[in-house]
Formats: C-alpha cells, structure tokens, sequence
C-alpha cells in the first residue's frame, strides 16, 4: 500500500508533456513525467494499492499489463526518493 | 533630484570618505564609504546620470570599500570590502575596487531582496518588448546586452533580473554592463560613442571594463516591463544565427537554474515562476555576429508590438 | 552618539514612531547584526506598527526568510524523528522547541541547528541511526571529537550531507566537567509532550522541556556560553518565554524552586537581572527576592554588569565602545572556565590555538 507522505502539499503546472511540482514540505521542485502525475492524482483521494495504481495508468495511457508491470516498481522507487510518497500499512477503509 | 554628475570630484569624494554617499540604482539605495579614489573615479564616469540621495536618507544596502590597513598599505595594497560589518569576501588587489563594488552591489540584493524573484540574467526591452537573457558566464551574454543597450534597446540590467513577486513585472535596475578581454574592444569599435571605466587587470575574470549605461536608460528607471521572451544566449565564433524554441517546461526548470533566491522564496518563487513562464516564449540562440544578433532581436520586438 | 536602537525597540516598539529615515536605517542593521531579523517584522505587527515604505521593504524581506527557515526546520525535525525511528520521543530544545510547540518565541527566530536531548547511554545509537541517514561528523580532528565527547555535554554536530542542517545531540545542558550539575534526567522526567502541526503525523511522539526548564535552560545557554554573537536574541527568547508563561498559574511560583532543584540559581538571578535592566522583562519581586540569597558579592555583580550590559548589545559599531573587545573576550573566558576545570582550560585553548589542523585556503568566488 502506499500514500502520500504526510502533511505535505503539491503546486504543479503543466504547460506540455512534463508536470513541474513544488513540495511545500521539503521545499523542492521536480520535473514529473504524467504517469507521475495519474499517480499522485490516485494517491491524493487517500492510500492505495500497487494494483490500484497500475489500474489507473493502464486506464489513463492504454497501456497492457506488461508495460506496466515493467515501469511502476520503477516509478513507485522514485517518487518514494524524491519523498513525495512512502508505504504504508494502512488499508483502505 | 541631484544627480551624481552635478557633484564635483572633491565632493563626491569628500561624501564618499564619510559614508554620505547615497546611491539610487532603480529601487534600491546604497550607502556606499570608500577612501579609495578609483571608487570615486569610477563612480564618476558611470553614474553621472544617477542620482544621489540626502546624506541622512534612508539607505537600504551599506557597502564599505576600504583601503587594507597595517603593512598591507603599502606592499601590494589591498582593498576590502564589508557590508555593514560583515565581510563575506577576501581582500582584492587596489586597483579592482570599482568591479569590487559593482560585484558587492550585485551580492547585497540578490541576497536580500525577496520581494522579487532575481534571476542571474540580463534584461532589455524595445518597443514593449522585454526579453531576459539568462547565461552562465563566458556565454557572451554581457556582450549581447551591450550592443543591444548601444542600438535603441534599453537596458533594465545586466546581471540581476528583478521579477517583483507581487504583480510578475520586470523592474529596472540600471547599472553598468560588465565586459571582458576582448569583448571591451569589440564593444568599443561597434559602438564608438560607448563610455567606458577604466579597464582592470588581474581579475579572475582577466581584464574587466564597465560601460556606462545610455541616459535613456537611467531615466526611465522607474518603468517596469512585461517580459515576452526568454532567450538564452551562447556565442560560438564563426556560427550560424540560430533561435530554436525551448518548452515551457525546459524554460522553467533552466530559470531555476539561473535564480539567485528561488529556494528562499519557497511556494512564491514557484508560483511567480509559473506567471512569468506562462507569459513569455522561450529559446536559445546561437551567435556570432552582432549585426546579425541585433536584427533577430529587432525581428522580436516588431513581432510582439 | 552611540545609541542601542534595537534594545530600545524589543523594549518598546513605539519608540519607532518618532524615527527618521536615518534611525530606521540604523535600526534594521542593528537587526541583523543581532540575529534579530527575523523576529524584527513580529515585534512591529504585535504591536500594530506599519513601518514607512522604505524599511517595509525590509521587513517584507525579512518576513520571506522567516517563513522559509520555520518551513525548512519543521522539514528537519520530521527527517530527523524518522531517521532515529523508534517510539522514545524526540526530546527537542530551543529553537526547534520553540518552533515545534508553536510557541511566540518561535516567531521570526532563526537558528542554525536543530538540537535535542537523549540519554546519556542511547547516544551510540542515535548517532548511529543519524548516520545512516545522510548525517555526517564534521569536526574530524581527534582533539575536536574528545572535547565534544568527553568534556562536554553533546555528540560533536553532525551536518547532513546533502542538505546541509546540522544537528546537536546533547546529554545533559551543561557538561559533566562543569561545576553546576544539573541533573538531565530530571529534566527528562517532567518533559510535556506536543502535538505534531498540521496534518504532519508522526509515528514518534514529540516533546519539550516543561516551561520553567525552558527558561532555565535559556538561561544557562546564554550566560554560561562564551559566545555572545547572538546575545541579544537569547535574552529576547528569556524575555518572549516570561512573557508566555508568565501569564500562567503557578509558573512563577515553581521557578525559583525549580532552580535551586537543578543548581541553576544562579543563571536564573542573571538571567532574570538583565531582562528586567535591558529589555524591561516584568518580574514579580517575591521572585527576586528569593534568588538574592544566589547572588554574587556586590563587586563581583558590579563586574558583571559591567561584562554583560555592554556584551548583549548587538554586535554592530553604532552600540560599541573602547570597553566592549575586552568585555567580550574576558566573558569568552569566562563561558569556558565555567564549563571547565582550569587545567583543562588551558590546555584546550593552547590546543586550538597551536596544534589544530590549519582549515583549508579559502577559494575566492567573486
């Protein structure tokens, strides 16, 4: 399960292909591609699954299985880095 | 409103030795001390059409640029620079105490003041045009600005974007363009009428000169600009003239690059960022001629009126 | 003339409405060489007081770095509780104290390091899990670390590698050479906890030092320091935290009880002596009265104020005279005689000044 890190809150713009984020918590600025973005938007309703979310890209890029099993580990990775978002053990009420 | 020329050198340098000299460069005062008579020399010839503030005025900035005591007076004498008391920098050789100061200027608001965004760039303006020219060193930017100052654009700055935070507007910082090496004599034989300080050696920089802005552009100080493009320049000797477009996003993420205080601005700085990003065209540009340059430039400011 | 600008203004921030340009000037530069920059722009809004155009330009900028610096150290404090993990709480001292339990010291108030307090025997560990998460030790000099470790009360700070903050860990308020002990985990003992702000949850509860440790803490910090670059504003936290808990049953009452309990008379008699002279701090004379029994003999108080009413004045040419080098440096010796044993003394300070390791050539990037 994963969520968004707690207490923070994002400003984004996005004029073409990329998302830039501010993270008024850490006070960085990120550069996001939009599959980024589909994931944060899921993740702002409340904490969700592995499974949840790769619904949601494949439902947003009509993406198969495959490329999404490839990339969101990958993804997941990153964002837990750039602390925009971490596990946890909560389960969805 | 007193202007500096209408001070005489003894005056000028009499002010100067008591700390009364009162600078205004666009919005900021400097209370600027000196006993170092290439200050007042210096001063003189690029700030003759600035004015000068009441001694007991409000200043916003204290520069004090002194001549290095004890033996140092007299064996490679030295001149150091504090800010009110804080000394941030290591002595410099006498005779660089006019880049010293103009470096200092540059160092006392880009670490103070927050109510504009400042990005480490130059800015020009023709015909409602205003373009910011964002450039690590030894891009040619300083030359470019140059001759577009010499050839009817007028100069907002050289070196410090200010992009006020409240309404998003480029605000007017007139002072000098700083060139170096070569680029002194090109300047000088592109437009013969420029004005020049005294070039200096022995610089990090090798030789630096100051050219003193056009009177156009002290006067109307006080007139922001809306900037339209952001252009990013690069001399590449015997090159094409090229503009190739750069995203909004490229845009954004190279300003931050570029800002002195955007981590100090926090959520402000993103979002007069975004404002400033959403209204401008962005691109790099290559050049090596500055006939050429100045015409692409004319080419901007006729699209955008 | 010489005229503390700054102390006139913490004191009574009324006075600015009869200043020329020239004094607001003046003032705003006194400010910063205080310390009290930050804070400045808090004092004028509380007491409703809208500066001139000109120095609210200041104030703007001033309130810019503020907010930046709570934002970026609250950040830390939630880091910091994540990198120890566990369920101890996080005991926090002044600044991110302040700041954490969102108390009005807090505002304005920049400082340069998180500090906190851990038991004596949990500090391998601690420093342990730090490092692991990016904290790295930065006085590397032998001599350096058996100072911090063995003489005095805290682990030598460590800076975080990427973000630069650097945190103190400390074991107690005053190290185990000092002749003033005051017993740490009594302070531990009656720390209250705080409430994370906002929507920051923490796994790891927070606490503070109960408000009248706060005020003796303070207190030892400033007096028993040999450094008074940031004078001024600690004794402005002393004034602000009297202030807050002042107003509240019974904290006037269990202070001087609470001194005596900690061996900390005789700070808190300066402490409160200097507020009260420089900054106008009202306290209650039954207090004062039970702490003369702590104070020195009327020669060496004399000294004293001689000492520290110049040395807590901010450090700016307008508010120094021919005395204050001296007076700085005999209270330098001071703060560290009191933290030391005077064979120790010695020793430490012929070391730094012959054996310590040159610091690199600073680089010139003008």
């Amino acid at each position: 399960m994963w969520q968004l890190t707690p207490g923070q809150s994002l400003v984004a713009r996005q004029w073409d292909e990329d998302l830039v984020v501010y993270n008024a918590l850490s006070g960085a600025t990120h550069r996001l591609g939009l599959g980024a973005a589909v994931l944060l938007g899921v993740l702002e309703d409340g904490p969700a699954s592995e499974a949840t979310l790769a619904v949601a890209l494949q439902t947003e890029f009509s993406l198969d299985d495959g490329e999404v099993d490839a990339e969101l580990p990958a993804m997941l990775d990153r964002l837990s880095r750039l602390e925009l978002i971490q596990p946890c053990s909560c389960s969805t009420a | 409103m007193l202007l500096l020329d209408s001070l005489t050198r003894a005056e000028l340098r009499r002010r100067l030795r008591r700390g009364e000299l009162v600078l205004r460069t666009g919005p900021f005062a400097t209370r600027i001390r000196s006993d170092i008579a290439a200050v007042a020399d210096g001063m003189a010839c690029i700030y003759g059409a600035h004015s000068v503030e009441p001694p007991d005025s409000f200043a916003d900035f204290q520069v004090n640029l002194l001549r290095s005591t004890g033996w140092r007076r007299w064996f490679r004498p030295q001149v150091r620079f504090d800010h009110d008391g804080d000394a941030p920098f290591t002595p410099l050789p006498l005779a660089q105490a006019f880049p010293m100061l103009e470096w200092v200027m540059n160092w006392c608001v880009s670490n103070h003041a927050h109510s504009y965004l400042i990005v480490h760039a130059a800015v020009v303006e023709k015909q409602g045009c205003a373009v910011i020219l964002p450039a690590p060193p030894g891009s040619g930017k300083s030359t470019l600005c140059a001759a577009l100052a010499m050839r009817g654009w007028r100069l907002l700055s050289d070196e410090l974007a200010l992009v006020r935070c409240s309404d998003g507007l480029l605000i007017p910082l007139v002072r000098p363009v700083s060139l170096k090496n070569a680029s002194i004599d090109v300047m000088r034989a592109f437009a013969p009428e420029s004005r020049f300080s005294t070039p200096v050696g022995g610089t990090i920089k090798g030789i630096v000169g100051h050219l003193r802005p056009m009177e156009d552009s002290v006067a109307r100080a006080h007139e922001p600009a809306r900037a339209a493009w952001v252009v990013f320049p690069r001399f590449e000797a015997g090159a094409a003239t090229s503009l190739a477009p750069v995203s909004k996003t490229d845009t954004f993420m190279r300003l931050i690059d570029n800002a002195f205080n955007y981590p100090t601005l926090g959520q402000q700085g993103f979002e007069v960022l975004a404002g400033l990003v959403d209204g401008c065209e962005g691109a790099d540009f290559v050049y090596s001629r500055l006939d050429e340059a100045i015409a692409v430039f004319d080419g901007l400011a006729e699209g955008t009126s | 003339m010489k005229r503390a600008l700054l102390v006139e203004v913490l004191r009574d921030p009324g006075q600015v409405s009869g200043f020329a340009p020239a004094q607001w000037e003046l003032l705003l530069r006194q400010a910063r060489s205080a310390g009290l920059h930050g804070a400045l722009p808090f004092v004028l809004d509380d007491a409703g007081i809208e500066a001139p155009a000109a120095p609210r330009a200041h104030l703007d900028w001033m309130r810019v770095v503020a907010r930046r610096h709570s934002d970026s150290m609250r950040n830390e404090v939630r880091l910091i509780a994540g990198a120890l993990g566990g369920t101890a709480p996080l005991l926090l001292l002044k600044g991110a104290a302040y700041l954490m339990a969102g108390l009005p010291t807090a505002r304005g108030r920049l400082f340069g390091d998180v500090d906190i307090l851990a038991p004596k025997e949990s500090l391998p560990a601690v420093e342990r899990a730090l490092v692991l998460q990016g904290w790295a030790a930065t006085h590397h000099d032998a001599y350096d670390q058996r100072y911090y470790r063995e003489w005095m009360h805290e682990l030598p700070p460590l800076e975080h590698m990427h973000r630069g903050t650097a945190i103190d860990v400390h074991h107690a308020i005053l190290p185990e050479t000092a002749a003033l002990r005051p017993d740490p985990a009594r302070l531990r003992a009656c720390a209250a906890p705080i409430a994370w702000p906002g929507a920051m949850a923490g796994e790891r509860p927070l606490h503070v030092l109960a408000p009248p440790d706060m005020v003796l803490h303070s207190a030892v910090h400033l007096f028993w320091d040999g450094e008074f670059d940031h004078g001024l504003r600690d004794l402005f936290d002393l004034h602000r935290l009297l202030a807050e808990f002042g107003t509240r049953p019974g904290f006037w009452d269990g202070l001087p009880a609470r001194a005596r309990e900690l061996t900390l008379e005789l700070p808190l008699f300066y402490a409160l002596r200097y507020a009260a002279r420089l900054l106008g701090t009202p306290v209650p004379a039954g207090v004062t009265a039970q702490l003369a029994a702590a104070a020195p003999n009327r020669a060496r108080l004399a000294l004293m104020d001689a000492l520290f009413l110049r040395a807590l004045l901010p450090m700016h040419a307008s508010c120094a005279d021919v005395f204050d080098k001296p007076a700085r440096f005999a209270l330098y010796v001071r703060g560290n005689w009191l933290r030391m044993p005077p064979l120790l003394l010695a020793r430490h300070l012929f070391h730094k000044a012959f054996l310590s390791p040159r610091p690199p050539p600073a680089t010139d990037d003008v």
